[in-house]
């Protein structure tokens, strides 16, 4: 008996629970409010199924709890209560199914307009690439990486020239633009996540992984590692700073391209030579 | 050497010779069951403190090796854990632990829990204690195979925690060893720890490929007469076809630490792309990091069910006997025990949608994540409908049980989370997911081992444990547990991060430093709860209630042997003669409450009993 | 083959046969020794551990960036001043298989309670096996001297050494294990200890001619096993 009242108990505390808790999502500001809607739609057909379970398991153990004398009923099997139970079950398997894969299809599929941003990782960094006026990336090589090129752009791809290379850890995007983020990684697996975003993905040395999303909240947020990446894992943060077009703009022009970096890195070179010379 | 047998006399080739056993064997009435295909098993008897108790060639012998020192590891791993806790929740006491030490311990944790307790618990435990007796064999078809196995996992273990003692510590990348951190510096342990991981993982992989093939033949090949396979106990069926799936699936763990070894010793490239660290590019090249993730995963998706299967099984039983019914719908549970078996390797990849694999495969594997929810789903229906209408006895057993199927269902229902595809994206590499498979993998698991504890102890020993400690037990361990990955589960939603050392001060973390402390501190009483069973088995070991033969009025026939315990050799004289499944209970018109698998059906004629 | 006879039990063809022996007492393989089943599961287990080997390869041989040397120039032989593709390993292959054969047929005269001859063919048998690893050494020793190692590899893709080595020297341990069984076998034969059913050194199970048919088929496996490795390494 006291243990059927305490199974109870904890049954409707985890509804409670769940019900009241303060720790729940952040604030969503990404355009994946879909995945929201499918993890309710869980919650509500796999919280419905634990209540109901675990309810008529506490309500058997106050039924049929032992007894002297009583004998349980003997009935091996019930074909049509199978039946049903199994046809009820994969429909509801399917009503989670079907949602979850049209959200992945969405996910799979870049909008066509979406601005790409090179996200390169090291142990224990990020650094971020945007395409210049041309909109294409330069395509990268791990071995090019130096303190001179520190993409590893290939010097002989113009796409590259006038990429533009925020060497911090923070980022800015424009609200409401979609990003298609190049993931990369020059030693092990890391992952770019923010929280409020919703998306995430693997950064793979070797391959180039990607994912989409829009911001649509301006403000600040914190960039996660979220594939262990060794040590410094824990401390491995990032920025995104999501601001209005005007703002963007203005942040962009700020940024100093690829060539700009050489010509610089070429006038330092010279000086130098000069003062050897002198 | 031949003195050690009790029969010198030469027994026939158990090739193609029969030989008829039993009186009745041509009687055609009621009780007729086909006479003995095989001769009986010869037996090395030992007869020295070491061929008796250390190279002990008796499958119940070797399965309690197998169970203390799958106990003995799983003691170290709980000990890891309160270390891992104590840094999280209460950071300020932790200061002896650096950021390494806090990766070691999450690494060594992971590893023990899953195999080397786990795994070695449910099928070198349970499995040699029971599946012979279960099935009325003498003992295990080899039995020098047998203990060759253990004795393989005993190294196995030996290896695995000598990495504790080399030099960089055991390796510190994470249970699931993802190279290529695991082998390169800024990883703990990245020398001769993920070495000494690597080979400790093969040795218990050969071991295991030992001990498996023992099980699977003494299942296939040694039951005794009468018993077809729709009759064994579902434990015998829950704990076969986790063999099967780990005969099939520990293979992808041998090559993928043989190929991750050869990288780091060798200089190989099998894993390992082009790497630049600290400026300098290293001499790897051309290899693909997530070749090995589709290798681990491989393994480490049917080693869930290699964990949760035996505990399908044993659960079965125990509800059916403490119930005073059958299971309910025994060829479903059969099917479905089966069909998940066949399914989970088909959804490994689950493991991996935001890895960097081809996207593309995301809906094949959320599809054939979400299809094994459907049998299991069935086994948890079956689970409460064998509760209804029974006879239940609220004991330290059924509570077990119960605690079961709470947890197993709540961490089944956020699988489902976690398994399609785009809901995963969200809450993977989050706390979401240790909660998940804490609950489903560790907590669940663990309270049918517990549950088989409380109820095959008086098998083993002949005593009883005492019900007052073990509920104590019991209560503090599920609410306890329960207490800890419930909550968890939230903070995966606030978007808190695994395998974080410290948290930082990011908003929605400190949000959750109070929780982090209630956790730690649950975490504490349940770890130290467990020290009760210890207590428990020492004292009832000495001055424990005898139980005497069958305490639980079961029909199964590790029940029935001649003496309790057992001794070596299992029946006696004669080998027992199988009439009928294991649930024959509360037959309408049988004297008892309980009929066992050995009565014939000339006793029971006044039974409404069901033929099996 | 025909079915052995069962007291009380009745065969029937086909899938209804298997079926019928599935839901049967006692043993689901019917006069299947037990030894035999398990090398028959084992070999099964074996064949996961070589297709994950076989399929890192196909994995690693596509996705690495430098291209794959050309097997038929990377194992050709000069012999004679003729550059011949291939040869030590179509003469590797013909020695493997043909011992496969005497295995065959030790099996048939160990059943027939030949001694001599079962004898004969096993290390008939175990001498091929030798002559296989004998070669494979030549090949690795030759490769190795044309600068092939684990990590590197001058015809192009470092990934070619690595596999090769890895892969081809997991096939030659379970030849070299089964040459040593292979030998062991052939003492107890020769020695009798199938015939007087004496009992095994370790295991104390009494001795039968099963047993060579036992290594019979983990010899025929490992053969096989051979072929698969022949096709994806030398001709793909």
């Amino acid at each position: 008996m006291h243990a059927g009242i305490i199974f109870f108990l904890v049954i409707l505390g985890s509804v409670l629970f769940h019900i009241f808790t303060p720790w729940y999502w952040t604030d969503i500001a990404s355009n994946w409010g879909s995945m929201d809607d499918t993890i309710t739609l869980t919650f509500w057909i796999g919280g419905g199924v634990f209540v109901a379970v675990c309810l008529f398991m506490v309500y058997c153990v106050f039924k049929f709890s032992y007894k002297e004398g009583r004998k349980a009923e003997y009935k091996p099997e019930d074909k049509k209560l199978e039946r049903i139970l199994t046809w009820a079950t994969t429909l509801g398997v399917a009503a989670l199914l079907a949602p979850g894969l049209i959200v992945w299809n969405q996910y799979v599929n870049v909008p066509k307009n979406a601005l790409e941003i090179d996200v390169m990782a090291w142990q224990w960094g990020w650094q971020y690439r945007l395409p210049g006026e041309d909109g294409k990336l330069g395509t990268t090589k791990i071995v090019n990486i130096n303190d001179n090129n520190p993409f590893g752009i290939n010097l002989e791809d113009s796409n590259g020239k006038d990429d533009v290379m925020i060497q911090s850890d923070v980022i800015n995007l424009k609200n409401n633009r979609p990003v298609k983020i190049l993931l990369r990684s020059v030693d092990v697996l890391h992952n770019w996540y923010v929280p409020q975003f919703r998306a995430k993905m693997d950064a793979v040395p070797g391959v180039v992984t990607y994912y989409w999303f829009e911001p649509n909240k301006v403000g600040k947020y914190e960039v996660l590692c979220a594939e262990y990446c060794g040590v410094g894992h824990y401390a491995m943060r990032g920025g995104v700073i999501v601001q209005s077009e005007q703002d963007y703009e203005n942040w962009l022009q700020g940024q100093q391209t690829f060539s700009e970096l050489i010509v610089k890195q070429k006038k330092i070179e010279l000086n130098e030579t000069k003062l050897v010379k002198k | 050497m031949s003195e050690d047998f009790k029969d010198s006399k030469a027994i026939q080739a158990q090739s193609s010779e029969t030989i008829s056993s039993g009186a009745g064997s041509s009687s055609p009435d009621l009780d007729y069951v086909r006479p003995a295909e095989v001769g009986d098993q010869d037996l090395y008897h030992g007869h020295s403190f070491i061929t008796k108790w250390v190279f002990c060639q008796d499958a119940k012998v070797i399965g309690v090796q197998y169970f203390c020192l799958a106990t003995f590891t799983g003691i170290i791993g709980l000990i890891l854990s309160w270390l891992m806790r104590l840094q999280l929740g209460y950071p300020e006491a932790a200061g002896f632990m650096t950021a390494e030490h806090y990766y070691q311990f999450v690494t060594m944790h992971g590893m023990i829990m899953v195999v080397y307790f786990l795994t070695a618990l449910f099928l070198g435990g349970f499995g040699n204690y029971l599946i012979p007796l279960m099935v009325g064999a003498r003992d295990m078809v080899f039995p020098y195979l047998n203990m060759v196995s253990f004795w393989m996992f005993f190294v196995a273990v030996g290896v695995l925690l000598a990495s504790f003692f080399v030099p960089g510590g055991p390796t510190g990348s994470g249970w699931t060893l993802y190279p290529p951190q695991a082998i390169l510096e800024g990883t703990p342990g990245s020398g001769m720890g993920i070495i000494l991981m690597c080979v400790s993982l093969i040795l218990f992989v050969a071991g295991f490929t030992m001990g498996g093939l023992n099980y699977l033949i003494t299942v296939l090949q040694a039951r005794t007469r009468g018993m077809t396979l729709m009759r064994m106990p579902l434990t015998v069926w829950g704990i076969f076809t986790a063999t099967v799936l780990a005969m099939l699936a520990f293979p992808a763990l041998l090559v993928g630490s043989l190929m991750m070894m050869l990288d780091k010793l060798l200089g190989t490239s099998f894993f390992m792309p082009t790497i630049l660290k600290a400026g300098e590019v290293l001499e790897y090249g051309g290899g693909s990091p997530i070749l090995f993730q589709h290798l681990f995963w491989f393994f480490g998706h049917p080693e869930v069910y290699i964990v949760a299967l035996p505990a399908f099984g044993i659960i079965s039983d125990l509800i059916s006997v403490h119930s005073r019914k059958n299971i309910f719908g025994y060829r479903m549970m059969v099917w479905a025990i089966v069909i998940i078996g066949a399914l989970s390797f088909f959804v490994w990849a689950h493991h991996m949608y935001v890895s960097g694999m081809n996207p593309w495969f995301g809906f094949f594997f959320a599809t054939t994540t979400l299809i094994i929810a459907v049998p299991t789903a069935m086994k948890v229906y079956n689970w409460i409908l064998t509760l209804w209408r029974g006879n239940i006895r609220m004991n330290t057993v059924m509570l077990w049980c119960l605690g079961f199927i709470v947890t197993f269902v709540n961490g089944g229902i956020t699988g489902i989370f976690l398994g399609n595809v785009s809901v995963d994206v969200p809450l993977s590499d989050t706390y979401f997911v240790i909660a998940h498979f804490h609950m489903v993998m560790g907590i669940a698991p663990l309270m049918v081992i517990m549950g088989a504890v409380y109820h095959w102890f008086p098998l083993v020993t002949g005593k009883f444990l005492s019900e007052k400690l073990g509920k104590w037990h019991f209560w503090l361990t599920f609410l306890g547990a329960y207490s800890i990955y419930f909550p968890m589960h939230y903070l995966g939603f606030i978007g808190v991060p695994r395998r974080y050392f410290e948290m930082y001060d990011s908003p929605y973390m400190t949000s959750a430093v109070g929780m982090n402390e209630f956790i730690s501190t649950a975490a504490f009483i349940v770890g130290a709860a467990q020290f009760i069973l210890i207590y428990n088995i020492i004292k009832s070991l000495k001055i424990g209630k005898a139980a005497g033969k069958n305490p639980w009025q079961a029909n199964s026939l590790e029940w029935l042997t001649p003496t309790v315990p057992p001794e070596h050799g299992n029946w006696g004289d004669r080998l027992p003669v199988v009439h009928r499944w294991a649930y024959d209970y509360s037959v309408p018109g049988a004297k008892e409450d309980f009929i066992t698998q050995t009565t014939p059906p000339s006793e029971v004629t006044d039974s409404k009993v069901e033929k099996t | 083959m025909s079915d052995p006879k069962i007291e009380g039990y009745e065969f029937k063809p086909g899938f209804s046969g298997m079926a019928a022996d599935t839901a049967s007492d006692q043993t689901m393989f019917k006069g299947v020794h037990w030894g035999k089943a398990m090398m028959w599961i084992f070999l099964l287990s074996d064949t996961f551990i070589f297709s994950c080997f076989l399929i890192s390869y196909m994995k690693g041989r596509g996705s690495t960036p430098v291209e794959w040397p050309n097997p038929s120039e990377v194992f050709g032989l000069h012999v004679f001043g003729v550059d011949v593709p291939l040869l030590l390993i179509a003469i590797m292959t013909f020695v493997l298989i043909t011992s496969s054969g005497t295995m065959a047929l030790a099996v048939k005269y160990g059943y027939e309670k030949n001694r001599k001859m079962c004898g004969w063919l096993i290390l008939a048998t175990a001498i091929g096996g030798l002559t296989f690893v004998g070669m494979q050494a030549f090949e690795w020793s030759k490769l190795i001297h044309e600068g092939v190692r684990p990590w590197e590899n001058p015809f192009g893709a470092p990934q070619f050494g690595s596999f090769f080595f890895m892969i081809t020297g997991f096939h030659g341990t379970h030849v070299s294990i089964g040459v040593i069984f292979l030998f062991i076998y052939a003492y107890k034969t020769f020695a009798g200890h199938y015939d007087e059913q004496k009992r095994g050194w370790f295991t104390s199970i009494r001795g039968d001619y099963v047993e060579i048919e036992i290594l019979g088929l983990y010899w025929h496996f490992v053969d096989l096993v051979w072929v698969f490795i022949f096709a994806f390494f030398y001709l793909w």
